[in-house]
Order: C-alpha cells, then sequence, then structure tokens
C-alpha cells in the first residue's frame, strides 16, 4: 500500500535527466575549497596552515564542541591558505584551501573487520568520520546517534523528494547491500529497532531490488510513498511511515525515531568498515541547461565550477543556476563556491522551467493553506513577514516553518514567502540574543 | 567558462506553478458570459452597454486613484474588468448609467483602493458599489433629474419593467413555471436572468479550482432549509434574486472570503442565515448583497475563531519541556 501525508504538492519530477546515469566519478580539480564549517553546529578549527603537505584522508578542521563535524581532504596536496570565501548561501565561511597533487590516484580506504565491534567505537568511528545528515541539513550524525530517549524506529529516508533529483535513487540502486548494512549498524548503535526505508513510487527499480533484498531481513522493510513535496521531509515521512506525530518545536526523537538519509547510511558504513572519513559524495548535474546530466562522485571542497567544465559547461539558455534541489536549493550568482557534504545537485536551469517574476500582495486565495504540510498560515506568515511585524508573523506559526517552498509554489500572486519566514526567524534570534544580553 | 555569465539570482524555490492571479481573474469573467449573453438576449444592447460603461469606469477609477497615491498602474492583474463586470451585472438593464458610474467609482476606489488595492479591501468592491448607491438614494435622485435627458436606452428595456420574481412572491402573485424562471427569465437584475447560467459558470470555476464548493454550498444548503423551515418554495428561492451570483461570484471572491475551508462554511452559512432574515421579514431588496457585505467585516473575526492547529499541535499543549538537550548552536 502506498502511503503519504496531508496536503503538500505534486510537483513535475524532471528525474528523467539523469535517473538512468550511473554514479561516475569527476576528474581530479586542481584545488580543493573546504569550508571548516559545513554542517549544522560549531565550526572547526583549522589543522593544517599555509604551506603544509596533507595526504588524502588527513583531518584537517575539528572543534571539541558535540555538536560539530570534523572536516577532512579527500585527496593529497599542498595547503595554499587558510581563508574567507564565499559558501553556496554566500556567507563568508573560513576555508582551507588545498593545491590539490596532479596525477595521484583516487584514494582507497581498505575493509576491516567489524563484526564485533562495541557500539561504543562504532559512534566513535562515525564521529571521527565527519559524517553529517547528507540529505541536505548537514546535522552531524553522531549527535543524532545519541538520543536521550529510546528509538523504537529507524527510517531510513530515500524518498527524493525533490524534482530533478536522482543521486540518492542511483545509491540505492547501486550500492543496496551497502545501504542495508549501513542501515543495520545505525540500528546496532540505537539499539537494534526496527528499520524502515522509505520510498517514493517513481523510483521502481530501487524499490524492487531492495524488496528483493529485504526478504530475508527480520525487522527491516521497505514503505512505498506517494510522489508528493515534500515527503523527505522529517516530521512527514515519519507520519507517513508510522503515523506518528513530531510535535512543533520538538525532535524525531521525541517520538522514539531516528531519520536518516540513503548516502548517510552508506557514509556510516564505509566509516565503520572502511574507517573512511566523509570526503566524497554524489551529486545530480542536471536540468536541461546542461549537456551531460548525470550522478556525479566528486570530493567535498570541488567548486560548483570544476564539476560544470569538465562535464562540458553551461548551455547559453541557462538563465540559473542552483545548488541543492529546485525547492530548497541556493541560486549562485558565480560559481567559485565549494560544495560541501550536504550538496546533492546542481541545476543547470533554463527560462522554461524557473522564472523570476515580480510579486503582488496576497489575495488570500488560500492555497498555500491548503497546502502547507505543517498547517500553517503561510499567507499570514507572508504578510506580516513583509511590513515587518515580525510577532504576528510568528503567531501564525513562521518558527515553525521548514522553508519546504509548497506556499510559494501554489501563489497564485508569486509572494517570496520562504523570504518572509527568513527574515522573521532572523529578527527573532535577533530578540533572543537581545533578551539574554539585558538577562546578563 | 570562457561565455559571460548571466546568473539569476533568487532566494528559494526556484519552481513554480501556473497559477496566476490575472489567469484566475480571467477564467471568472469567462464563467459570467453565459449569463450576460442570456441577459443580452432579453434586453438587448442595454447589456452591453452598461458592462462596457462599469469596466470603462472601474479601469478609470483604478488608473487615476493609483496615479494619484504613486503606485504602479495593476490594470494587468484583471480584477478592474472583473469589478466592473460584476458591479454591471448586478444591476437591472434599465439603470441609468451614470448610477452604475457612481457605483463603480465608490466600488473600485474606495473599497478597494483606498484600502491598498487588490488583497487589502475588506469588503467585496462590487457589492459595496452596488449598495452605496442604494443608501446614497437621496442623492441619486438628485443626479436623476440633473442627467435624465442623457438618459440612454435602446430598444428592448421595456422588458425590464416587469416585476422581480421575488416581488412576485412577496405580492402573493401567481409565478411563471420553475423551468422558464431556472433557463431564462426576464425579470430583475442582469444576473438575475438565468439561474441556469450562473451555474455554468459556477461550475466552469469549481473545474478550474479557482473556488471550491464549501462557500456556495453551505450559503445555498442554509438558504434551502431557511426559507423550506419558514413555509416558502425553497427551490424557488435558491433561482430567484442575486442568490447565485452571490454564491459562485460575490461571497467566494478570495480577498473577502475565510482563509480555511472550516471558516469558510461558517461564513456560507452566516451569510445564509442572513439572507433568509432579510428576504423572509425585511423588504426584498438585495438582501444578498448586504448579507455578504455584513458576513465581509466578520472574515477576520471567522479566521481567528477557525484556527487550525499546526501539524502536531495538539489542543491542550503540554508545557512546553525545554530539556533537549540537542539544541541547534548555529
Amino acid at each position: 500500500m502506498v502511503k503519504t501525508f496531508e496536503r503538500g504538492v505534486f510537483l513535475p519530477h524532471y528525474k528523467k535527466f539523469s535517473e538512468d546515469k550511473p554514479i561516475t566519478r569527476l576528474p581530479l580539480p586542481r584545488e580543493l575549497v573546504i569550508p571548516l564549517r559545513q554542517h549544522t553546529g560549531a565550526p572547526c578549527r583549522p589543522l593544517v596552515a599555509a604551506g603544509d603537505k596533507v595526504e588524502a584522508g588527513q583531518k584537517i578542521g575539528a572543534s571539541d564542541a558535540f555538536v560539530s563535524a570534523a572536516v577532512h581532504t579527500g585527496l593529497s596536496g599542498v595547503v595554499r591558505e587558510v581563508a574567507k570565501r564565499p559558501n553556496i548561501a554566500g556567507e563568508m565561511v573560513d576555508c582551507v584551501i588545498i593545491d590539490v597533487d596532479q596525477g595521484q590516484e583516487f584514494p582507497t580506504w581498505p575493509a576491516e573487520d567489524y563484526a564485533g565491534l562495541p557500539v561504543d567505537e562504532i559512534k566513535a568511528r562515525i564521529r571521527e568520520a565527519g559524517i553529517v545528515g547528507m540529505g541536505g541539513a548537514a546535522f552531524p550524525t553522531h549527535v543524532k546517534l545519541s538520543p536521550p530517549r529510546e528509538i523504537d524506529l529507524v527510517v531510513i529516508n530515500g524518498c527524493e523528494c525533490e524534482p530533478f533529483l536522482t543521486c540518492d535513487h542511483r545509491l540505492m540502486l547501486e550500492r543496496a547491500d551497502d545501504l542495508i548494512e549501513g542501515s543495520r549498524l545505525i540500528s546496532k548503535v540505537l539499539g537494534g529497532p526496527k528499520v524502515i526505508f522509505g520510498v517514493e513510487t517513481n523510483k521502481p527499480d530501487a524499490i524492487a531490488v531492495l524488496e528483493q533484498k529485504l526478504v530475508k531481513e527480520k525487522d527491516m522493510e521497505l514503505v512505498q510513498l506517494d510522489v508528493k513535496y515534500p515527503q523527505g521531509a522529517e516530521k512527514q515521512l515519519i507520519y507517513a511511515v508510522s503515523g506518528r506525530k513530531v510535535p512543533p518545536g520538538k525532535l524525531p526523537f521525541d517520538v522514539g525515531v531516528v531519520v536518516q538519509n540513503v548516502a548517510t547510511a552508506i557514509a556510516v558504513l564505509e566509516a565503520v568498515r572502511n574507517r573512511k572519513p566523509l570526503v566524497d559524495r554524489v551529486l545530480t548535474l542536471t536540468g536541461p541547461g546542461t549537456p551531460n546530466p548525470g550522478n556525479y562522485q566528486f570530493f567535498i571542497g570541488t567548486t560548483i565550477s570544476h564539476v560544470i567544465e569538465s562535464t562540458g559547461g553551461l548551455q547559453d539558455d541557462v538563465v540559473k543556476v542552483v545548488v541543492g534541489g529546485p525547492m530548497t536549493g541556493w541560486a549562485q550568482l558565480d560559481l567559485q563556491a565549494p560544495l560541501t557534504k550536504g550538496a546533492g545537485g546542481i541545476l543547470a536551469l533554463t527560462g522554461e522551467v524557473t522564472q523570476v517574476t515580480d510579486y503582488m500582495a496576497c489575495v488570500r486565495c488560500g492555497k498555500c493553506v491548503d497546502h502547507c504540510p505543517m498547517f500553517l498560515y503561510p499567507n499570514y506568515i507572508g504578510v506580516y513577514g513583509e511590513l515587518g511585524r515580525y510577532q504576528q508573523a510568528e503567531q501564525w506559526g513562521a518558527m515553525d516553518c521548514f522553508e519546504c517552498g509548497v506556499c510559494v509554489y501554489v501563489c497564485p500572486s508569486r509572494r517570496p514567502i520562504v523570504s518572509f519566514v527568513r527574515r522573521t526567524k532572523k529578527a527573532a534570534a535577533e530578540r533572543h540574543r537581545a533578551a539574554t544580553r539585558q538577562a546578563l | 567558462m570562457n561565455k559571460a555569465l548571466n546568473l539569476q539570482f533568487s532566494t528559494s524555490p526556484h519552481l513554480h506553478s501556473q497559477a496566476n492571479v490575472s489567469t484566475a481573474m480571467r477564467d471568472v469573467i469567462i464563467a459570467l458570459i453565459p449569463v450576460s449573453l442570456v441577459a443580452t438576449y432579453f434586453f438587448k444592447l442595454n447589456v452591453p452597454f452598461l458592462i462596457f460603461v462599469c469596466i470603462a469606469s472601474a479601469m478609470l477609477t483604478e488608473v487615476i486613484f493609483r496615479k494619484i497615491m504613486r503606485k504602479p498602474l495593476s490594470l494587468h492583474d484583471g480584477s478592474a474588468v472583473l469589478t466592473g463586470l460584476l458591479v454591471a451585472l448586478c444591476f437591472s438593464a434599465a439603470t441609468p448609467w451614470w448610477l452604475a458610474m457612481v457605483a463603480t467609482f465608490i466600488g473600485v476606489g474606495l473599497a478597494k483602493e483606498l484600502l491598498g488595492g487588490l488583497g487589502w479591501n475588506r469588503f467585496n468592491p462590487a457589492l459595496f458599489g452596488r449598495v452605496s448607491v442604494i443608501l446614497l438614494a437621496p442623492w441619486i435622485t438628485f443626479l436623476n433629474n440633473e442627467f435624465f435627458h442623457w438618459r440612454v436606452s435602446f430598444p428592448g428595456i421595456d422588458t425590464v419593467t416587469q416585476a422581480t420574481p421575488l416581488a412576485l412572491l412577496q405580492m402573493g402573485l401567481p409565478l411563471p413555471n420553475m423551468g422558464t424562471f431556472f433557463f431564462g427569465y426576464p425579470g430583475g437584475g442582469i444576473a438575475e436572468t438565468s439561474s441556469f447560467a450562473l451555474l455554468l459558470g459556477g461550475a466552469y470555476l469549481l473545474y478550474k479550482k479557482h473556488i471550491s464548493w464549501h462557500i456556495p454550498v453551505s450559503m445555498l444548503a442554509t438558504v434551502f432549509v431557511g426559507v423550506a423551515v419558514l413555509g416558502q418554495n425553497p427551490f424557488f428561492h435558491l433561482i430567484s434574486g442575486g442568490l447565485l451570483l452571490g454564491a459562485f461570484f460575490m461571497a467566494t471572491d478570495w480577498v473577502t472570503s475565510p482563509i480555511t475551508k472550516k471558516g469558510q462554511i461558517v461564513f456560507g452559512v452566516c451569510i445564509g442565515i442572513l439572507v433568509v432574515i432579510f428576504r423572509i421579514i425585511l423588504a426584498p431588496t438585495e438582501g444578498v448583497a448586504f448579507a455578504i457585505l455584513i458576513m465581509n467585516a466578520f472574515v477576520p473575526a471567522i479566521d481567528n475563531a477557525t484556527r487550525r492547529l499546526k501539524f502536531g499541535e495538539t489542543r491542550t499543549p503540554v508545557p512546553a519541556q525545554q530539556g533537549v538537550p540537542v539544541q541547534k548552536t548555529s
């Protein structure tokens, strides 16, 4: 039976460009620009300085904070400098910039016997490898795997509900055994709860492969999910597969659930079995504006321009380049930003697919209210957020918005409600800081 | 990269549905074509003339107000054209053009533009204009006297002098048969000529998903039950007066109706109750228009009262626990 959540929206899929393209490696880049903060949490301090030689897999940034994730270089080379660079969101972040040794082999990490490892050692290896959620939010995985209460369900997120993206689809298809083994490790760390794989029905080949392999697995099952956006959002996914609702302001473990993306589960396996740090991942380069759409494995710190140049450049009719999915990704003005652990896609979009238009006043049609998967009032949040009346925007639910973009998608006035939500959250954070200062 | 990039920037999302205010307005206008044609059949050129006067004055009013307030012109959103058309449809075909013009001016100028333009108006502009000229009757008499010789009328106007069906009912006179009423009967306002044509338009709007069933059904059902309880023929009430125009085209106005489906049902039921009161107890003139305008004023209250819970929220909130050890630090 196909399950789903309430509300949301049916989007065009746009997966045809790349869903049949096997994962391939990109050629060696000349440089790596590795941000010291690619995750939710405390930034790392650099462990290397200009002029240092670095080896493939070497840790180059670390933090003592628990909510943080170490960063490593996937390739050997020489540190050119440690300097601020704009990331994909346009923020200036500290980066380690490495001139990559040309002519090196792609690094490998041999498998070790890991069958008898105690849970603490497994967790330590995951933390050491700097693994974060690879679905986009980039929350450190070792933190998620240290919940303060009992977990009785692990959900492996194979929805890939954003249009265009197919890298998780390909991973499920090509690395199903690793995915299942990684998921088993995740379950083991959490005390052995049941595992559910949630996959949208537009990936029938991946579903077939996984279901066939899961036949012999106890405590693991695959749940087919309707192709509806945002099916892969944590709260919506948990509700669809288990009927549990995570209350506002709470996290999945408050209802006994941990959600991990498929790429993360594979990275966990590699960290434990091969002691491989998270130095590469797969992204989908796609869209009508790229001559060679596909699913490409790249080293963290590769710039957008390297991906695009080594795959044949952009076509002339490209109007927008987006990192991430089309609903939540970041538009790029230049292509120099480095790709991080959370980057699942580069979209080369043409005017047929995306248009930047002016917006009008809210006409209260109610479409955003009908479709909001969090049952908020995007119309009021937008109106008050635009007027700068942030506290009223909060009263209508701005702080519970996870910025999926459904409201903007359906809006006939094309109002940038997600921007108004971000403004509201920023204002709330500033107010909170001011209040804290006053209290001190 | 060899060529210069000229990339656009915007915040997410980067996809957009085809939903568009102008398209919606256009579809509502299309939905009103059948009833306009039926009325034209009965009242000849008087109908297109009045519609032309109203649409032209609506557009002119919007341009004038926007110029004065130094705002960008917004004729392309189609709302001025639609408001003009709706005002015209509320009148009888014998209405002098200056009266229709004044109503349109008040509707578009005062009820919409002065309140901030499309989206900010609290009251349905067309109904506000229509009702204003009723309330301004003494002043209108003056206009009627001054401008009497400028009256424009085309052949076919005699038909208009027929009593409206609701007036016939009120006076206890014999009524024409129901089928005639339903498909086409030249009594009352332009939009009262054919219930069939209005239902056709309403069905089109439902099909196009510009409106949902909640307001029309709750409103019509309430009137149906209400008049039946009070001993009158409910079918007759459904198809007479401005009820169908109000239910499908006025009460469903996005801007001036509640935002949730639950609120829309409350709204429709309340309008229905008011219509019954106006029709049975008070004089049978523009009861629907008054009922909708009165409820327009309560829309914010309805929105608040029917406020829904967020995803995962419970009616009795447990005191927020701050004990979640994993706090996002950035």
